[in-house]
């Protein structure tokens, strides 16, 4: 009859809401990101990443530019909701790209160093679940959640609107219509127990991009690019996890004029994320990812230190807050 | 008789324990040779007399199950292995033990009462005023004879599994208290799925196998199984010498913690979140239809400290109604595994000749007994707990290091529709649900009856259906106590309706907790705020909720009964403990007050709907 049992219980459930919340489209996908929680929940993601590579980060069609070297800092804040359709859990989220780059680029023979800053492309998602638990409508729902065997069908689509400029190869904005189509998979290994959860995931997707038809004066065509993610991740102890990261990059030929440019890609890049639940809000994730084998001219280069933090709140959540600061 | 068996039985302790005197050794080696030629010669006697054969006893114990919880007792529980058992036999609605669990079992294994058997309190609540008493040893005392020791001299193999908790010592274990073949759980309780216990100061459950202490468990153990699988062997390795069998199936299911497989976990997720008040109404509502309680029976007050669950958010209905899935599955495996056993004997062509005895050894467990023994942060056990009892994620609920129990609110419901539960001696803490079949039984098949039982009866009964007597007196003179119970041979046989008259009474007394019946009167003294602290008076005949006290009303009625009490405490050595686990609860629970349906009016009050015609917007 201890009440307070399940309050926390309550808390700890809204808590994985915070998870949820959609992080870089942009960067690699990070383990636990399609967990479900307690329908109409909120959170607000704010990423930041620090990247160097051979190829500009806030371009996800992760197009090489051979010899060059790039260092970004980019931070990521957005908003994500999540709701039931249809019986089945769902977020709709919208996300901005912000931050500086700067670099070395080759452009036509030419090496200009470069450098730009300002606002992306916003984002907006949509991912909605196909197989697995249905939507998490009330607490009890939520109680009860174990993933299982989880399937959902993800989209996003990027709003060519981030600064853009065209006199130069590098920029923030990317001046073209993209987005992806995804399937993420969440396998449950064992039980679900906060201290034992044990994840492998997956997720396949197609990124698909538009003509950018301003690029330095040229049109700049990239064929669709597979990637796909993979996280074996592990609870550390109830409020501590960790994941070990792994994705493949294939395709995204990049051709300027109807001139291929390099090769497409083939690349690996592995990496490792600690995650940690600070309060029955928020969370933090620290990352770490590189590329592997990537010493040949034309592989994608990359590597990246990501931390994030994560808000999450839910109506109830905050209520019962108020209402035990009057007992 | 009863005293060279003893002897045999501590000497076969004797060997499981190191360091006794080559004396006592020759000693015990002596009495055991005389023992065992006095076993064969009745064992001879026994065989010859076994034509027809005398039929095997199987006596199965739930240990906490409640009144309501099989399904041929209205309950919702899915139990069809114990249901065929009462569809083939006999349930009885009037069946008595004590309010707790080893008093219960020294009882049901001695046939005398609780307070010359040894277990006058439970072990762990010793009063100070009862050390040294006799009767008060905490564990089944040398002076009494057991029911598995007469039924082996009687010719039958004797077996046990499950859980003893009637003494630890070598001279106390069920190989030196009767039982050929065991597997057993000393203590009261204790983890499912390994040695593991309750406190820092006795972190190991302690196990005996034939006599021998367990430093390990088998693998794949899990208790419920492992016990079916060693009766199952201990069965078929003695098959062949056509010797009837006792077997005594002391499941430590479903008492707390609900450790459970995951397979059985999940079958009835969502179904209590309707809450306690609702699931009570069913379970009655089945009880009068299936002839278990009459037209007309109310349920028991609530708890005065248990909300009525429609006042609960879901959360905490969804989780409180978790811990009775998970009640509801302990006893469903349980009932599983009672199916295997019934399955093999029907398989080596043994079911048709075995008297099936089920029923639970108490109340329904209403207090939390982790709260109880996992102590306060900065303690010895809460250290211990937090190492290996913190499992407390409701998905972590069933695995090894979580503890659950369901609470009072649920234990009121596995009592429908008596008061108050396991450790008192309302209805609630002593009636329970029973269930014989097999050859035994005359009366028609699945029929019910309402006779006044108690667990003391099944020795005499036994006894007589083995072709045996109680000895009165031990083969060195020394006098047995007399049994108490009257055996059932001529209810089972149909040619009366109850073993007891109306003059025949039975008493209670655990932790200062004290009552009697006698006829439809019942007599009760309980502490504050379960009781009164003072005498209450009802008729359970008209009142089996017990929820209206006669005792001003029937100060005639009153006076018969204290002396009916009187007469028990002089006739069974009642010493009335100076301490008790109840004598505080007072301070620790709200205040009492009565149940009254639909109070506060407050909290049922709806949304007011005003008439269609007379809605309309602000006027600007």
């Amino acid at each position: 009859m201890n009440k307070t049992h399940w309050s926390r219980r309550v808390a700890a459930v809204l808590t994985v809401v915070g998870a949820l919340c959609t992080t870089a489209a942009q960067a690699q996908t990070p383990g636990r990101f399609y967990l479900r929680g307690l329908s109409d929940a909120n959170a607000v993601p704010v990423i930041v990443n620090s990247v160097s590579g051979n190829t500009n980060p806030f371009d996800p069609a992760h197009t090489v530019t051979p010899g060059a070297n790039f260092d970004a800092t980019m931070a990521l804040v957005g908003y994500a909701h999540t709701f039931a359709l249809f019986d089945r859990s769902a977020i709709a989220a919208v996300i901005v790209p912000m931050g500086r780059i700067s670099g070395d680029v080759t452009v036509g023979g030419r090496t200009f160093n470069q450098s730009a800053s300002g606002f992306g492309d916003p984002m907006l998602e949509f991912n909605i679940n196909l197989i697995g638990p249905k939507a998490q409508k009330n607490i009890p729902d939520a109680l009860r959640y174990e993933p299982g065997f989880s399937l959902d069908l993800l989209a996003d689509l990027a709003l060519p609107i981030g600064e853009y400029d065209s006199s130069k190869p590098l920029n923030i904005g990317q001046n073209r219509w993209y987005g992806r189509v995804g399937l993420p998979v969440i396998w449950q290994l064992g039980d679900w127990v906060p201290g034992r959860r044990t994840t492998l995931e997956f997720l396949p997707a197609v990124w698909m991009f538009g003509d950018n038809t301003d690029y330095v004066g040229q049109t700049l065509k990239t064929d669709p690019m597979f990637q796909l993610d993979a996280h074996l991740t592990r609870d550390f102890t109830e409020q501590f996890w960790g994941s070990l990261d792994a994705a493949w990059y294939s395709g995204g030929q990049a051709s300027i004029n109807g001139v291929t440019q390099g090769k497409k890609l083939n690349n690996v890049g592995i990496g490792l994320t600690l995650g940690y639940t600070i309060n029955d809000n928020l969370n933090l994730t620290f990352g770490y990812k590189s590329t592997v084998n990537d010493n040949g001219p034309g592989d994608l280069q990359m590597d990246s230190f990501m931390v994030s933090l994560v808000f999450g709140w839910h109506p109830l959540l905050e209520g019962s807050k108020r209402l035990k600061g009057e007992k | 008789m009863a005293s060279l068996e003893k002897e045999s039985a501590g000497q076969a302790s004797a060997r499981a324990a190191d360091g006794k005197s080559s004396g006592r050794r020759w000693l015990a080696g002596l009495l055991g040779i005389v023992g065992m030629l006095a076993t064969l010669a009745v064992s001879d006697l026994a065989i010859a007399a076994d034509t027809p054969r005398r039929p095997n006893i199987v006596v199965i114990l739930g240990d906490d199950m409640g009144f309501s919880d099989m399904g041929s007792f209205g309950g919702e529980i899915r139990t069809p292995n114990l249901d065929t058992l009462a569809k083939k036999g006999v349930r009885f609605t009037n069946f008595y033990t004590n309010p707790s669990c080893s008093p219960t079992r020294a009882t049901l294994l001695s046939g005398v009462d609780t307070h010359r058997n040894g277990l006058g309190n439970m072990d762990e609540w010793t009063a100070p005023n009862q050390r040294g008493a006799v009767g008060y040893e905490g564990y089944l005392n040398d002076r009494v004879a057991t029911l598995p020791q007469l039924l082996r001299d009687a010719g039958y193999h004797t077996y046990m599994v499950g859980k003893w908790h009637l003494g630890k010592n070598p001279e106390q274990i069920p190989a030196a208290r009767g039982f050929e073949r065991d597997f057993s759980l000393l203590d009261g309780a204790g983890s499912y799925w390994d040695m593991t216990n309750f406190t820092g100061a006795s972190p190991l459950s302690v196990f005996t196998e034939d006599g021998r202490y367990l430093t390990k468990l088998p693998d794949d153990y899990y208790a419920t199984k492992t016990y079916t699988d060693k009766l199952i062997g201990f069965i078929d390795a003695n098959r062949g010498d056509g010797k009837p069998f006792f077997a005594y199936v002391a499941h430590q299911a479903p008492h707390d913690p609900y450790h459970l497989p995951h397979d059985w976990r999940n079958r009835h997720v969502g179904e209590y979140d309707k809450g306690w008040d609702a699931v009570r109404a069913e379970r009655l509502k089945r009880q009068v239809e299936l002839g278990i309680m009459p037209a007309g029976t109310q349920v028991a007050e609530r708890m005065w400290f248990v909300p009525d669950p429609i006042v609960l958010a879901p959360a905490s209905r969804a989780i409180l109604g978790k811990k009775m899935e998970l009640y509801a599955g302990m006893v469903e495996n349980m009932d599983f595994h009672i199916g295997r056993l019934i399955d093999h004997l029907k398989e080596i062509g043994e079911y048709d000749n075995t008297v099936f005895i089920v029923f639970g050894d108490n109340g329904a467990e209403g207090t939390d007994l982790f709260a109880q023994i996992a102590g306060k942060p900065g303690t010895r056990d809460f250290l211990y707990a937090a190492i290996t009892w913190s499992q407390t994620h409701p998905n972590a609920w069933g695995d090894p290091g979580s503890y659950v129990g369901y609470g009072p609110m649920w234990a009121q419901v596995s009592m429908t529709p008596f008061s108050q539960y396991k450790g008192w001696v309302a209805e609630g803490g002593i009636r329970n649900a029973l269930v014989v079949s097999g050859p035994l039984v005359k009366r028609p098949a699945g029929s019910i009856n309402h006779g006044v039982m108690h667990v003391a009866d099944i020795m005499p009964t036994l006894l007589e259906a083995a072709g045996t007597v109680y000895p009165g007196k031990t083969s060195g003179g020394h006098e047995l106590p007399p049994l108490m119970g009257k055996s059932w041979g001529p209810m089972l046989g149909g040619q009366v309706e109850s073993p007891r008259t109306a003059q025949d009474y039975l008493g209670w007394e655990v932790f200062g907790n004290r009552a009697v019946r006698k006829g439809d009167w019942k007599l009760r003294w309980q502490y504050k705020p379960f009781g009164k602290g003072g005498w209450e008076l009802f008729n359970l005949k008209n009142d089996p909720a017990e929820r209206i006290d006669l005792a001003a009303e029937r100060p005639d009625k009153m006076k018969e009964m204290l002396a009916t009490w009187n007469d028990y405490v002089q006739a069974n050595n009642v010493i009335l403990p100076s301490r008790s686990p109840f004598e505080t609860l007072e301070d620790s629970l709200p205040p009492r007050v009565a149940d009254d349906a639909g109070y506060p009016p407050l909290i049922y009050k709806r949304q007011f709907v005003p008439p269609k015609e007379m809605v309309a917007d602000p006027q600007l």
